[in-house]
Order: C-alpha cells, then structure tokens, then sequence
C-alpha cells in the first residue's frame, strides 16, 4: 500500500513538473516583454548574392551595431529564391516549424506557398498587433505587389520592373532618332537594320510567365483568373476565350517572321556585346549596364515595348519581398517589425537602389536628395519608377500554384509555335490545354 | 599495294585524331571555365577564348571572399570524404552478403534494395528531411551525409564483381581458419581495387557536387555549407558575373582533380575489368 502510494505521488508529481514547465514556456511566450529590456536575436533568411549580398552584410552589420533595442539579426545566405522556398515549403511540410526564420526574402513564386504555410504573420497581422500602420508610406504598386486574396503579406526590398534598352548608337546608324515603342516597330528597326548594313539581332526573348503578363496587361487581359490569381487562387486561364493570347501570339510570329526576333532570350552580356540592339529586362539592371558598357555605345532607356499601338503601357513589379513568420514569441515579433521597417526603410532603401538600380519602394527614399542626383545623372534610371507610375493598378504579376512548371510550359508553348511554324490559333488551343492542366492538377491536390 | 604495315599506321593516325577531337569536345568546357577565370570583366563579354593575361587573380581572390569558398571547400571536403567512406564501407558488406551468404528472401532483398533506384530524389526530400529531424542531426555533419551512406547502384556494381570472384577462395580462407573480415580485408577488397577505386571517386564527385540537401539540412549553420553553395552566391541575376561563378568552378575542381589524379590508374584498370564484371 505504501509502495502505491508512494509511485501515485512520484507520478503525480512528474506530471505536474511537466504541465508546470509547458505552462511556464506558454508564459514566456506570450508574455509581453517590452523591446529593449532584453537582447534579442532574430533569424534572417535572404537570397542577395554577389554585390547585393555584400550590401545586405553591410545593411545588417549596421542594424546590429546601432538599433537602440538589443537587437542581434543572424542572417543566413539561403540561396537563389527557388531554393529558399523549396527549404521554406520542405520545413513546413515536415512541420518542423522552429527551424523556420522570423523573416525572410522571398519572391514572388513563393508568395502562395508562404500565404498557406499556416505559419505566416502578415503585414496586417503586424500591423493590427503593433498598431502601426505604415503602409502608407510605401509606393503604391510596390507594395500592392506583394497582396495576396486582399491581405498584405510581405513589404517590397527590392522592386523592379521590366523596361527596353536600346543601344541608341546602332539605332541612329539604322536611321532612327527615336526608340521603337511597338512590334510593328521592331519590325521596321529590322528592315532599316538589314539595309544599313548591321548584323546584330534586333531583339531576343522568349516570353514567360512575367513578361506575357505584361504584355497581355497592355491588352487588358490577365493571364489567369482572379486577377492573375491575386485576389484568389487562380483556377482557370482567362487570357483565351477573350482573344487576348491569340493576339498576342500573332504579332509574335509576325515578328519572328520578319527576322525582328529571334526564339532565344539574348542576355545583357549579347547586349553589352552589341550582339542584340533591343533588351528587356529588369529595371534593375540599370547600374550593371552602364558600368559594363562603360561608354563603348550610347544606351537609351524605355517603357516595357508594347504589344501594338492599341495596347497601354506599363508593366507590373517584379523583384522580392520580406515576409515574417510567426515565432509566437512576442519580443521576437517586435523586434522583427522593427527589422523589416529598417530593411524597407528610407535609408536602407535609397542605398540600395543608387547601388543596383532597384527602384526604391519608400515614398522618402524616392524623394530623397541623392536618389534625385541619381536620376539627374543617368536618366535611364528615371523610366523604371515613371513606368511604374504609369501602369494601371489592374496589371498585375501572375500568381499561380505550379508557378514553375507555368512559366517553362508559357516558353516552350511559345517556343514550339515558333520552331514548329504553328499557327497562333494552333499554339493558343496547345497552350490553353497544357497550361489549364497545370492548373486543373494543382488545385485537385491543394484544393 | 599499300602495306599492311601502313595501313595499321593510317587506321591507329584517323582512330587517334578522332578520339582526339572527341577529347577535346568533352574536355571544352573545362578549358573554357578554365580561360574564363582569368577574364576580366570586360573581356569576358568578347568572343575570344583566351584571356588577355594569366595574371589576372582578382577572380579567384573575390571568388573566395564574396562566397567564403574556403570555409565551404573544408566543409565540402569532410562531407564528401566521409560520406564515401561510410558509402563505401556499407555497400562492401551489403554486397558481400548479397554474394556470399544465402538466406531466406535474398533475391526480395536485393531487388527491394535496387528499386529504390527507381525513386527520384525530389520526391524523398520532405520524408528524409522529417527522419533526419526526429534524429536531431539538422545542421549537422552526419545529417548531411547519413541520405547517402546507402547506395543501390553501388552494392549492385560491387555484388557484381564480387560474384566473379571464385567462392573457393572463401573457402580455402575458412579452412585456414581466417573469418569473413579478414577475407575481406586482405583477399576480395585487393582483388577489386579497380573497381572499388572508380566507386570512390565517383561516390566522392557525387557527394562533393549536392547542392539542395547540404542546403536544407544546414538551414540555420551558414557556417557548414558546401562549396556549391558558395558559388552561387557569385552570381546574380541583376548582374551575371560569369568570370567570377568560372573560378568559384575552377576553386572547387581542384579536390576532385587530385583525388582523380591520384587513383586514375587504378580507375583505369576499373574501366578495362568492367567488361568481366557480371
């Protein structure tokens, strides 16, 4: 008897040491511990490599020597944005959740996958938490960006968008003292091209999932329904029955056809080689180009070329986003606000884009005296934040599920029409049955 | 009438320059990263192969200090040796036991063992990530490497040759009175040397390049990343500095150079027995 009671009172008392200790974790998790009285380390995940990797150390050293809050910020190097989400989705798949950071870069492909890991802390969870409202001070389609099914998930880093650069010295030889603006164009630069002697390729792309929505924006066409899948999950394509993609592919083919472009995406490196008259590409590109081409040709910047003349200009934001992810630890929450606002902040802001040729997301930042100076200096920086100004609200970036297998299945369908001289309607019914299958499989096995 | 003699010259002179060019073919890209390194910036946006200077470093110095290459070669190095090792050590008394013991369901075994061939390794990302967690071994050495100390392909290459091995061997070594470790320590393992030789180097290169697993299992140890890694931190798509990925390239050959500088010969011979094995 006594021997029971003794080993109820041992179990009893091993019981309640461990409710006792849940409770106690429970305690300090939730209690409001004030920024400040206590150091406190968060985690950062980011994907700046090369110079941008540098000036993320250097963002990050400055933060950790001179944040008044005892803030200690690890960041870790997490690769290219595809790894980081595949590492992001893989933990929390395996719901091995304190291995996931308090912040993090993302890009767009991994919006989805952040929005439904059930470990998000939104912008408008930390804005409703921290009462403070600071969205205000972001641009408008920088930050609209990074929406998801009308919540706010991330802050914009580093935003840019897609604007033409031509090598003006070989388009005054062909005879032309403006930039193209359309197709059509393109295909006249060719002809004047050919008969000015000059060899080099007018233009080289292959369009994916990012620059089809642009093109088809300028058209007045998502690609995918629910607003390109940013107001909800996108079910369905909503680029065909309009007409839209068949449009769009026509004029393609028409230039192709004409020798204006040729079925490769040509790098900065064909353009800095003069081997390619007309790029696409992100705004961001901006400082590399001019340091590279170092005045060896005349570069000119423009909009995002146009689809036709009928088409709008514009073209949406691309680029990366910081995200958080609730740690359930109160402290660490603040000290991650406050991370995040320093990272998306004006000084942060202003540095980075004069340094890259990102545009500068914070209102401040772009009014700012040095970013001014920038744009006086180089002009071609001024057309990524005019751009953007001027893109209607109602484009926007694609956001879908299978975000990768879409954006191969968009390049080789446009590829394909190409290289197998198919007729636009013939490539448009291809398209529409391989990309509405990407679809229809994501949403039987998420949905 | 043209000799005999001749005509074997002219055959072997054709056959040579052939295998020459093919050589070269293969060989190319690695000129190219070669030549590349040394490239500056500027001059590696025009077409010619070789670069102006041999004396250009900066690559390799950025190279090594922008994607902290040294650290994650010395961290390369440990996975990839001991990974292969272990690797290697397994599959030997795997297939060992595969060729010389008999026991109930062998064959289920042996083809349940080579099926998991068949699995590509995406789709057993989240299962060995869970397995590797409840083992605690994340951001770990071991549990970088414990996904590859078992290695189908290589008990399947190793059971082979050792099925051409006479078992009177075995024998012989029983009724001297010598047990299955020393039989295999100083009879099977010198007698396969080629093949074990080439399973190495191969299991090595295949260790040294992982790039996703070293990744996700070090999440939150920057410091015990592998060189793969570090290299494409050279690189970004907002400016393609290809001359600097080049020599982050040329730094993270030179480990599996040596390592097949040194066992070529004995890799050689590994290639020539393959015809006998099975």
């Amino acid at each position: 008897m006594k021997r029971t009671l003794i080993a109820l009172l041992a179990s009893l008392m091993v019981l309640s040491s461990v409710f006792a200790g849940g409770a106690a974790e429970q305690t300090a998790a939730t209690q409001d511990v004030a920024l400040g009285s206590q150091a406190v380390e968060i985690t950062f995940w980011h994907s700046a490599s090369d110079e941008a990797g540098v000036l993320m150390d250097k963002y990050i050293k400055t933060f950790n020597e001179t944040n008044p809050y005892q803030i200690k910020v690890n960041a870790i190097y997490q690769g290219q944005y595809s790894d980081a989400t595949t590492l992001m989705k893989t933990i929390i798949s395996a719901e091995n959740y304190k291995e996931l950071p308090d912040i993090m870069q993302l890009d767009a492909t991994g919006k989805v996958d952040y929005f439904n890991s059930g470990k998000a802390w939104t912008v408008d969870d930390a804005i409703k938490e921290m009462n403070d409202d600071i969205i205000a001070d972001y641009m408008g389609a920088a930050i609209g960006n990074w929406q998801f099914q009308g919540v706010q998930l991330g802050l914009p880093f580093a935003s840019s968008t897609t604007i033409t650069f031509y090598n003006k010295t070989l388009l005054e030889q062909a005879g032309w003292d403006r930039i193209p603006d359309t197709f059509e164009d393109l295909i006249q630069l060719r002809k004047d091209m050919d008969k000015a002697g000059i060899t080099a390729a007018t233009y080289g792309s292959v369009p994916s999932t990012p620059t089809l929505a642009n093109w088809l924006g300028q058209l007045g066409s998502y690609v995918v329904n629910n607003s390109n899948g940013a107001d909800a999950t996108a079910t369905k394509l909503e680029c065909i029955d309009n007409g839209a993609l068949e449009t769009f592919l026509t004029e393609w083919k028409a230039m192709y056809d004409a020798g204006a472009v040729v079925n490769q995406s040509l790098s900065t490196n064909h353009f800095i080689n003069e081997e390619v008259v007309v790029l696409t590409t992100s705004s961001s590109n901006v400082t590399p180009l001019l340091e590279k081409v170092n005045g060896k040709f005349e570069i000119a910047a423009g909009p995002f070329i146009r689809v036709n003349s009928s088409a709008s200009y514009g073209a949406t934001v691309s680029g990366s986003c910081l995200v958080m992810f609730d740690s359930g630890d109160s402290l660490k929450k603040k000290a991650t606000w406050e991370f995040i606002k320093y990272l998306t902040g004006e000084e942060v802001q202003t540095d980075f884009a004069i340094a890259t040729g990102y545009i500068p997301s914070y209102k401040a930042s772009v009014e700012s005296e040095a970013y001014k100076a920038l744009l006086e200096e180089n002009p071609q920086h001024a057309v990524g934040p005019d751009q953007l100004d001027k893109t209607p609200s109602s484009m926007r970036s694609v956001t879908v599920g299978p975000s990768a297998d879409f954006y191969y299945a968009i390049m080789n369908g446009v590829s394909d029409m190409l290289k197998n001289n198919l007729s636009p309607k013939a490539a448009t019914a291809s398209m529409a049955e391989n990309l509405q299958a990407l679809l229809d499989q994501y949403a039987r096995n998420n949905m | 009438m043209m000799k005999r003699k001749t005509k074997r010259i002219i055959g072997d002179t054709i056959v040579s320059a052939i295998a020459v060019a093919i050589g070269l073919v293969i060989i190319f890209p690695l000129i190219y990263a070669f030549f590349g390194a040394f490239k500056t910036p500027s001059e590696f946006l025009t077409p010619k192969l070789l670069p102006s200077s041999f004396t250009f470093l900066d690559n390799f110095k950025d190279a090594l200090a922008k994607g902290n290459l040294l650290r994650y070669t010395l961290n390369s190095l440990i996975i990839a040796f001991f990974g292969t090792v272990v690797r290697m050590m397994i599959s030997i008394f795997a297939a060992y036991c595969f060729t010389y013991y008999d026991f109930k369901g062998k064959n289920f075994c042996f083809f349940l063992i080579l099926g998991t061939m068949m699995i590509p390794g995406d789709v057993l990302l989240v299962t060995n990530y869970l397995t590797v967690s409840k083992l605690h071994l994340l951001n770990t050495y071991l549990g970088v490497m414990v996904v590859s100390f078992i290695s189908a392909s290589q008990m399947f290459m190793l059971r082979q040759r050792f099925k051409s091995v006479p078992k009177d061997m075995r024998e012989a070594s029983q009724i001297d009175g010598y047990g299955d470790i020393w039989f295999i320590w100083r009879v099977l393992l010198p007698i396969c040397k080629p093949v074990l030789t080439t399973l190495f180097v191969q299991s090595f290169i295949n260790l040294w390049n992982a790039y996703l697993w070293p990744l996700i299992v070090t999440a939150s140890s920057p410091n015990m990343r592998t060189i793969r890694v570090g290299i494409t931190k050279l690189n970004s798509w907002e400016d393609e500095n290809y001359q600097l990925v080049l020599a982050g390239v040329c730094i993270s050959l030179i480990p599996s150079l040596i390592l097949f500088i040194i066992m070529r010969r004995n890799m050689r011979k590994g290639g020539m027995e393959g015809s006998l094995v099975g």
